[in-house]
């Protein structure tokens, strides 16, 4: 009866939470300065979507088709043809990402690793016409972001 | 019959049948490579392996005949064992490369290297690569991937009939090669993707264009020959990718024309929206505008109506209707090859089904290039001739069957009566007649050694008669068709149900034309004519194309000098260039509607791809016509179209309503009284000409599309063909030659081949020989010596 008294009267459970209150205001500070600061992100990120290209400078999709078909948000789009070297290739390779929901699963489907998600996260537009990516602009995020997307498998490598 | 034991359960069989198909037959899986229910049986694929009870090795089940009280086992340990073996081996040189191979997703081997295979090899040496064929204009090839179950080299032997495939070497070196590199000279070349089991074999118009995955399918049927064959059309949106026989249809195969036509679907060529002619350019126009500007062309006119058979049953039945309701005296044409317009004591139609024309006695093809006109139906006699049944023929011309013929004969089409007359006197020789033989015999004062190869062959017990081109397009068809009749009659084949009466027609539909056009059906030379001559105000053609096809060139473009043309359908083709207003019309594959083939076989299609363009079914487009031009509107939708049909074909009604069965066939029309004496055809011409059927450049369709235009380059004869004896007999070679006939002079290349008959002119490319087309004689007045 006395020591409930004490709690009410001396605020007690006040001083009880601002002490924590009080023992993060001196800890160290964990927020991070977005823009200026970026959080770690793991190899396994998913992000902006690539198309990745050879050493040699050749594309590396082949028109299989299996990202557009495993897509569960029917965000892809490919038409393709035999290329004059007889060789199948894209005339035509779309992600909408208005649609996409960055499963990986167009990652996971690619036999020969052409179509990856990179760490790129920051493409926020404007319109939602500068959502709509083609086979151009793939190709270019993919020649941008190569090493990186290079490091991530590697990193990952051991584990898939 | 032969009982045996299938995983326990008991089943029966007649005897003879192999264990795979008695597993296939009760819906038991055993997976195969090689085997193929239309081809021979190799056995050399190892896939089918069961277990037979008391046999101490396991049986390939398609090459092994069941027997009484056999216990057969087809899921044991051992067994999936063996099958993981035969994946295996089977695996060792095969590229693996299904992601860039168009048959994944729709592949055998894949689909069993899942379910039968071990999910990995031991095999790590070197993998062998082979050298890619060249096999025409329609099959691409991958010979790595290869697994060498011989089927296509089977097809090309049984099927096709050309026997251009084989394999050389054995063991590791085996590879699969074209001996001659052509198996494109077959018209059943696209088969060979088909047959394929993996991905070595391969579609090239589609090549590397859509996934199996991406397709919707939709059954229809063909009307590129009155084969009428069931045909799977296989679209991503709107656009046609291939198309596809429909498994178990009565023909498992499709010909190069049906299947690549669809080329023809979305090319530049189709009539996308209404155009309207302004100050000489045809223009896009409304709806409204095209029908205001036909009904100025057409109120109160005389109009002739020309238009090709190829449409479906309500489309032909529609424009019935609008020509009663608009224009109750125009006279209608629809058949381009036909001179003689009385009536044939058999019309236009078969009497038998194929199949019962795969098994009578003998089979006489009088006057077709069969292999052209319907591949499919030449397929069929192929594989009788496989089976050692005759077939024999007389014609103008020994056209290419890639079959042997029993007996075969080649004469000029003016010996056409003499040729039936020496049948007759062969027949009565032997004291059977019939009424009126005599009258008719007496009318010929010639006969024709070819005529023993017909009689001989209505000697047997059944028959079936195929009467081609040569003779429906002939001046005196009706007496020729009568002659036939009567000949049939005196050898004992009964005028009655499946009798061996077998007049090729033109095109689909062939019994609903007959009853439904009958009383107004006129020559399309007729009709040319009248317009040139000013007796018509205005044409209307739906869907024909006079000026490329048919025997009436030049009068077609005559009469399109004087007189306005209104062009419905799909494919504007040469022709669009003269017309005033043209109104798009669907095509076969985009209509809900019925077809009948020359068996009278009725198919519904019922799930049509959509219309690219503003395109109609036609029926709408005729109603509307009707509309426009101020007269009550005959039917105003599909079921009151149908129940007015009714009255022309009874038949169909009960398969609208899915009462019929397959076996309701719609009979052909016979006239019993059209009694016709060969007339005597005097000409001051030595020439006869005979013009040739090309199933890669005849009809709208075919000309619309680049791939059968490239093909038919690959299958060119000359331009204009002799036999070499005749032409040396005027002291003439090879060369540019002046060809007089009634319409005047024309210049033309000849060439010579020992094919054609002596005296025959042979126009082996119509369109390109122009006005050689339109005429039955001629006679060469200077030239090269």
């Amino acid at each position: 009866m006395i020591k409930r008294a004490f709690k009410t009267w001396f605020l007690w459970e006040l001083l009880v939470g601002l002490s924590l209150t009080g023992r993060y205001l001196f800890k160290k500070k964990i927020t991070v300065e977005y823009p200026e600061e970026k959080t770690p992100l793991s190899p396994r990120f998913r992000g902006l979507h690539a198309l990745r290209r050879y050493e040699s400078g050749e594309e590396r999709c082949i028109a299989c088709k299996l990202c557009e078909v495993v897509c569960p948000a029917l965000a892809i789009v490919i038409e393709s043809e035999e290329r004059d070297d007889g060789s199948r290739r894209t005339t035509r390779y779309d992600i909408d990402f208005t649609k996409c929901i960055y499963c990986g699963l167009c990652q996971e489907a690619c036999p020969v690793d052409a179509i990856v998600e990179t760490q790129e996260f920051e493409y926020a537009t404007e319109t939602r016409e500068a959502l709509y990516y083609t086979k151009d602009m793939l190709l270019a995020n993919g020649d941008r972001y190569e090493k990186q997307i290079a490091a991530n498998l590697a990193a990952d490598a051991r584990y898939s | 019959m032969t009982t045996l034991y299938i995983n326990e359960e008991e089943i029966t069989v007649s005897a003879g049948t192999s264990i795979l198909e008695a597993c296939r037959s009760h819906g038991v899986d055993v997976p195969y490579f090689c085997y193929h229910p239309e081809l021979s049986v190799a056995a050399n694929c190892r896939m089918c392996l069961v277990e037979v009870e008391g046999w101490n090795k396991p049986a390939a089940s398609c090459c092994t005949p069941v027997a009484e009280g056999m216990k057969i086992h087809t899921q044991t340990e051992a067994i999936k064992k063996d099958r993981q073996m035969v994946m295996e081996y089977l695996l060792i040189n095969h590229p693996l490369d299904c992601p860039v191979c168009d048959e994944g997703g729709d592949c055998r081997l894949q689909d069993y290297a899942v379910a039968h295979g071990a999910s990995h090899s031991r095999y790590v040496e070197a993998k062998r690569a082979a050298t890619n064929h060249d096999l025409g204009p329609f099959v691409t090839t991958y010979m790595t991937r290869c697994i060498h179950c011989t089927r296509c080299v089977r097809f090309a032997d049984e099927v096709a009939g050309t026997g251009d495939m084989g394999i050389l070497n054995r063991s590791d070196h085996m590879s699969i090669a074209g001996i001659v590199e052509e198996a494109c000279e077959s018209e059943l070349s696209g088969n060979l993707a088909d047959i394929c089991p993996v991905g070595a074999l391969l579609d090239k118009p589609s090549h590397d264009v859509s996934r199996p995955w991406e397709m919707t399918h939709h059954q229809s049927t063909c009307t590129q020959c009155p084969n009428g064959c069931d045909i799977n059309i296989e679209s991503r949106g709107d656009e046609v990718m291939r198309i596809k026989p429909v498994e178990g249809s009565p023909e498992p195969w499709l010909c190069d024309r049906g299947r690549y036509v669809y080329d023809a679907f979305r090319s530049d060529n189709r009539i996308l929206e209404p155009e309207v002619r302004q100050d000489g350019e045809l223009l896009q126009a409304t709806w409204d505008e095209a029908f205001d500007r036909a009904g100025d062309l057409l109120r109160g006119k005389r109009v002739g109506i020309i238009f090709s058979p190829y449409w479906s049953a309500e489309g032909l039945a529609s424009i019935r209707l609008m020509r009663d309701a608009v224009f109750p005296d125009a006279k209608v044409a629809f058949d381009l090859h036909r001179r003689d317009m009385r009536p044939f004591a058999f019309e236009e139609g078969f009497s038998m089904t194929t199949q019962q024309i795969e098994d009578v006695e003998h089979v006489v093809i009088l006057g077709s290039d069969l292999r052209q006109r319907l591949p499919l139906l030449m397929q069929r006699l192929r594989k009788r001739g496989n089976m050692g049944k005759p077939v024999s023929r007389i014609g103008a011309m020994n056209y290419r069957t890639n079959m042997s013929i029993s007996s075969d004969a080649i004469i000029r089409p003016r010996d056409w009566p003499a040729v039936i007359a020496r049948a007759m006197q062969q027949v009565s020789d032997l004291g059977q007649t019939a009424a009126g033989m005599d009258t008719w015999l007496a009318a010929v004062p010639d006969r024709h050694e070819a005529g023993k190869v017909l009689a001989d062959s209505l000697m047997g017990e059944t028959c079936a008669l195929l009467v081609g081109e040569e003779i429906r397009s002939h001046v005196d068809a009706a007496a020729l068709i009568h002659g036939l009749d009567l000949l049939m009659r005196a050898c004992g084949h009964a005028e009655e149900g499946n009798d061996g009466r077998n007049l090729i027609p033109e095109g689909m539909n062939a019994q609903l034309l007959a009853s439904a056009f009958g009383d107004i059906r006129t020559s399309a030379g007729d009709l040319f004519a009248s317009a040139s001559a000013g007796e018509l105000d205005a044409l209307v053609l739906i869907g024909s194309d006079p000026v490329g096809d048919g025997l009436f060139p030049s009068a077609a473009k005559a009469a399109l000098s004087k007189v306005p043309l209104i062009q419905i359908g799909a494919i504007a083709g040469e022709i669009g260039n003269s017309a005033e207003v043209q109104l798009p019309a669907a095509a076969y594959s985009e209509v809900d509607g019925t077809f009948i083939n020359m068996e009278g076989r009725i198919r519904v299609a019922r799930q049509p791809i959509r219309s690219i363009g503003q395109a109609r079914p036609l029926w709408k487009v005729m109603m509307r016509l009707a509309q426009a031009l101020g007269a009550d509107v005959p039917a105003v939708d599909m079921t009151e179209l149908r129940d007015r049909m009714a009255a022309f074909a009874p038949e169909l009604a009960d398969v609208w309503k899915d009462k019929a069965t397959e076996e309701v066939l719609v009979p052909v029309a016979r006239n019993r009284d059209a009694e016709a004496l060969p007339a005597r055809l005097d000409s001051s011409f030595d020439l006869d000409v005979v013009s040739r059927y090309s199933m890669y450049r005849e009809g709208m369709w075919a000309r619309a599309s680049d791939l059968l235009l490239a093909a038919g380059k690959l299958h060119a004869l000359n331009d204009v063909i002799m036999h070499p004896e005749t032409l040396a007999a005027k002291g003439l070679k090879e060369g540019e030659h002046t060809v007089r006939t009634f319409l005047g002079e024309h210049s033309c290349h000849i060439g010579v081949r020992e094919d054609v008959s002596p005296g025959v002119l042979f126009v082996a490319k119509r369109g390109v020989a122009g006005d050689l087309s339109d005429v039955t004689a001629a006679s060469i007045v200077g030239g090269q010596s």
